[in-house]
């Protein structure tokens, strides 16, 4: 038994596809590849995969990982390949891999790396200035969805670090480094904070949203 | 195109289910367009993960995507949400593969799986800024037509431009090549038409009238050209064997209503069950050797990768060689973690331990179809089950471990009293019984039972019935509501509007046409989804058009009444029909005809086909 550990890119063309899509594919193209992975036992068996945090549908990211448990001796680069081969356009690992059986992915997983386009309804002169100020507050409290109903909480608590990096009076880019854990918020809810300190002026119906990476605490070291 | 394709993407964030309209899944084909000649849509009347589930739709995609020169792309019917935005932001009804609108295709075809989807057919067309009527449309795609429902085309008679009668896979091709020496020509489109109508299984609506008696039925169906033929026959597949399977289907992100591998064992049944319209239209049986089948499934787990492999046929079980095939594909792809699944199970002891073989790589239900609640009244169907045989297979079944079990029944069967629909609900407290001799208690026991509502459909032996009337099947299902409760079951029932309908359209001639056309025109859409069906605007759209739907779904035909589908010959004649539809009324029952032949007609309707022929 082996776990190979894969970071992976979903580009625009498959960024409606789900998190659980996602699972189901990969499952699929292993069996395509022809690669033996390890089965759960029971009745309905489940290929063993781990995913790290769950991607927002609609957006789209350059490192994202998931864990497999190869049950045949496979050298990474050559696991790599042979899915590659097989997978549909837009899903493409970008580099696989050995970890030891007891690493565990998601306890691994300390942030992400964020990009968010966005654009305005009309030309924000002082954007930047009100960037800061919108971030320097003590707190930025933003309403979450959760599976016990709406919770109130401070995002800041989770910011490491953000800038808006351009804004052309039409179009910016902000980006964010948050903290990845349990009941982490979205970048989608900085940019409504960000929304309603500004009164509204965000044209949130158009906006674009890129991971551009999940930091491990193996990439730190 | 690209413009477009930019402008769907930025709806996109702001519709449930986005997926559906992306396309660009695993083994969805990619041409260049500048190779292609003919554009092909393939239009399904639903939504993408019910038009997904559809296997004809997987075969003439493939087929048609095999010649270099056509390509055929995918469209289906955009949720409501999305169609709001796509009327708001002018953006028509596109194909999946190139965004490219549909009235930019040669060709549109619509499969017809289901009579209540017929106003999503319209709507789709008119999303497609493509006319409604056929007589309005002087340039653009030709809107070709197939599947079940098209066996009585009457109703969509001046919309549909073409019908192909039987099955798609061995017309098609011939229509195309056609089509190809037509386009290099420029010709006018009556002409093409008329030179496809030349084609056996090739029904052009247009070239027909349906003319009246002063009661409303039909007097006559008058072939308007001299050399147009008076009935269309359907075709049939010649050789079953060899004919075209695609051996690549396409692996959608989503999940959808069946996603998993189709593999078709045989088509057509033996079982001659007298409401089953499938049991009659797709005659003769024909199967597929069990060596052709792991050829296919082989490569079909390969281009896939899909975890499991459904047996697709009316009646699985049937299959001459299924124990040898189910345990050969269980050995084989056991390691895998690839499941069988068999749809549609018979009730014996034997599909139950067929099952549990199944269960072995992957747990799945059971469901079981006694469809009726007597002895009596499964012999006027001709259900060839005994209450014997339903006790025995859910003994085992309850042995074997299933806690979860689902039995379907029909209300509404001709000569069906209240002592029947009783007869359903002391069914379901046997199996109760039955579970609690085998385990000692009920705990973990879910029975789901569901009744739908008898609709008599054309070319079958209750196609002279008429429905039973709102009143008493609301009474019925009432009765079943009172006597199925506990905390083990659950009963579902079907809407009665919805049958209604169902049974006015599935039986309805070119004036019912025109009511759907209004009742579309009202917005109504999706009809068979509960929650978006506008029953009053049908009322309306009958009473607007002068027509009285109890004419269609209610009245008791005549033996020598002409029906709008007469003009279509399915191989199985009237005479046979009428046979069994008196035996039924005689409480006789007829064989299955792997015993031997009944006589359904369709031997003598082509020489060359074989029936129930086996490898």
């Amino acid at each position: 038994m082996k776990r190979i550990r894969n970071k992976f890119k979903k580009e625009e063309n498959v960024r409606f596809i789900s998190h659980l899509d996602v699972m189901r594919l990969f499952e699929r193209a292993f069996r395509r590849a022809d690669i033996k992975i390890a089965f759960s036992k029971g009745f309905n068996p489940h290929p063993k995969i781990s995913f790290g945090n769950a991607l927002m549908v609609g957006a789209t990211t350059d490192g994202d990982y998931f864990d497999v448990e190869v049950c045949e001796d496979i050298l990474p680069k050559d696991f790599k390949n042979k899915i590659n081969n097989v997978l549909p356009k837009g899903i493409i690992i970008l580099e696989s891999f050995e970890v030891a059986n007891e690493d565990i992915l998601s306890s691994r997983i300390v942030a992400a790396d964020y990009l968010i386009k966005f654009s305005t309804f009309e030309n924000i002169h002082d954007i930047y200035d009100t960037y800061k100020k919108f971030i320097e507050q003590p707190s930025i409290e933003i309403e979450k969805d959760t599976k016990k109903g709406k919770k109130v909480i401070d995002i800041k608590a989770y910011i490491i670090e953000t800038k808006l990096l351009f804004y052309d009076g039409k179009m910016g880019e902000i980006y964010v480094k948050l903290k990845l854990g349990e009941g982490t918020p979205t970048p989608l809810h900085l940019l409504k904070a960000f929304n309603d300190f500004l009164d509204g002026l965000i044209n949130l119906e158009n906006y674009k949203l890129k991971r551009e990476k999940i930091i491990l605490d193996t990439d730190m070291r | 195109m690209e413009q477009l394709k930019e402008k769907i993407d930025s709806l996109l964030m702001r519709v449930s289910k986005p997926t559906r309209y992306i396309g660009g899944e695993l083994n969805s084909v990619e041409k260049n367009l500048e190779n292609v000649y003919i554009r092909f849509a393939f239009a399904f009347p639903d939504v993408y993960e019910v038009g997904m589930s559809h296997l004809g739709m997987k075969i003439l995609y493939s087929l048609l995507n095999e010649e270099d020169d056509i390509y055929c792309e995918r469209v289906f019917a955009p949720w409501i949400d999305m169609e709001n935005l796509m009327r708001e932001n002018k953006i028509p009804l596109f194909s999946l593969e190139t965004k490219t609108p549909l009235d930019k295709f040669d060709f549109v075809g619509f499969t017809l799986q289901y009579e209540m989807s017929y106003t999503n057919l319209l709507n789709m067309l008119n999303l497609g800024n493509i006319p409604i009527l056929s007589k309005d449309r002087k340039e653009g795609p030709f809107i070709i037509a197939g599947g079940p429902c098209a066996y009585n085309p009457a109703p969509l008679s001046e919309v549909v431009d073409i019908f192909v009668m039987g099955e798609g896979e061995e017309v098609i091709l011939e229509i195309m090549e056609v089509y190809r020496k037509w386009k290099n020509i420029s010709g006018k489109r009556d002409e093409f038409l008329k030179l496809i109508s030349k084609i056996e299984g090739v029904f052009i609506p247009a070239f027909y009238e349906e003319i009246y008696n002063s009661d409303g039925t039909i007097a006559e169906i008058k072939p308007l050209k001299e050399d147009i033929s008076p009935r269309v026959k359907k075709r049939i597949i010649k050789d079953f064997e060899t004919i075209f399977y695609p051996e690549k289907q396409i692996v959608p992100f989503m999940d959808i209503v069946h996603d998993r591998i189709m593999l078709e064992v045989f088509r057509g049944c033996t079982r001659g069950c007298r409401f089953c319209q499938a049991g009659m239209i797709y005659r003769p049986v024909r199967e597929k050797s069990v060596e052709k089948l792991l050829e296919l499934a082989d490569k079909l787990i390969k281009s896939t990768g899909y975890e499991e492999l459904s047996l697709t046929s009316l009646s699985t079980c049937d299959y001459s060689q299924i124990e040898d095939l189910v345990k050969k594909l269980i050995e084989k792809y056991h390691d895998e973690g690839v499941g069988v699944a068999i749809p549609s199970t018979r009730i014996d002891a034997f599909s139950v331990n067929l099952l549990n073989e199944i269960q072995k790589v992957r747990k799945t239900g059971l469901t079981l179809a006694p469809e009726a609640g007597s002895q009596r009244l499964r012999d006027i169907i001709n259900k060839g089950v005994t209450e014997e045989d339903l006790m025995v297979s859910t003994e085992e079944a309850f042995k074997a471990g299933w806690n979860t079990i689902k039995l379907y029944f029909m209300i509404g069967l001709p000569g069906e009293t209240f002592e029947d629909v009783e007869g359903i609900s002391d069914l379901v407290h046997k199996v109760i019984s039955i579970y609690k001799k085998v385990r000692g208690n009920l705990k973990d026991l879910k029975i789901t039972v569901s009744t739908s509502i008898f609709v008599p459909k054309p070319f079958t032996p209750f196609q002279w019935v008429g429905q039973e009337d709102v009143n008493t099947i609301i009474e019925k299902q009432d009765l079943l509501k009172k006597n199925l409760r506990g905390k083990n079951i659950r009963y579902s029932w079907h809407d009665h509007r919805t049958s209604f309908l169902e049974a006015v359209v599935s039986k309805g001639d070119r004036k019912v046409g025109r009511a759907i056309i209004k009742a579309w025109e009202k917005g109504c859409k999706f009809d068979g989804w509960d929650e978006y069906l506008k029953y009053d605007k049908w009322l309306e759209a009958f009473e607007e058009e002068g027509i009285d739907p109890h004419f269609y779904a209610n009245r008791e035909r005549n033996y020598d009444e002409i029906f709008p589908w007469d003009v279509v010959d399915v191989g199985v004649n009237k005479k046979y029909l009428l046979r069994e539809l008196n035996k039924s009324k005689e409480l006789k029952t007829t064989n299955d005809c792997r015993v031997f032949c009944t006589g359904c007609g369709i031997k003598e309707f082509d020489e060359e086909v074989k029936c129930f022929e086996t490898h």
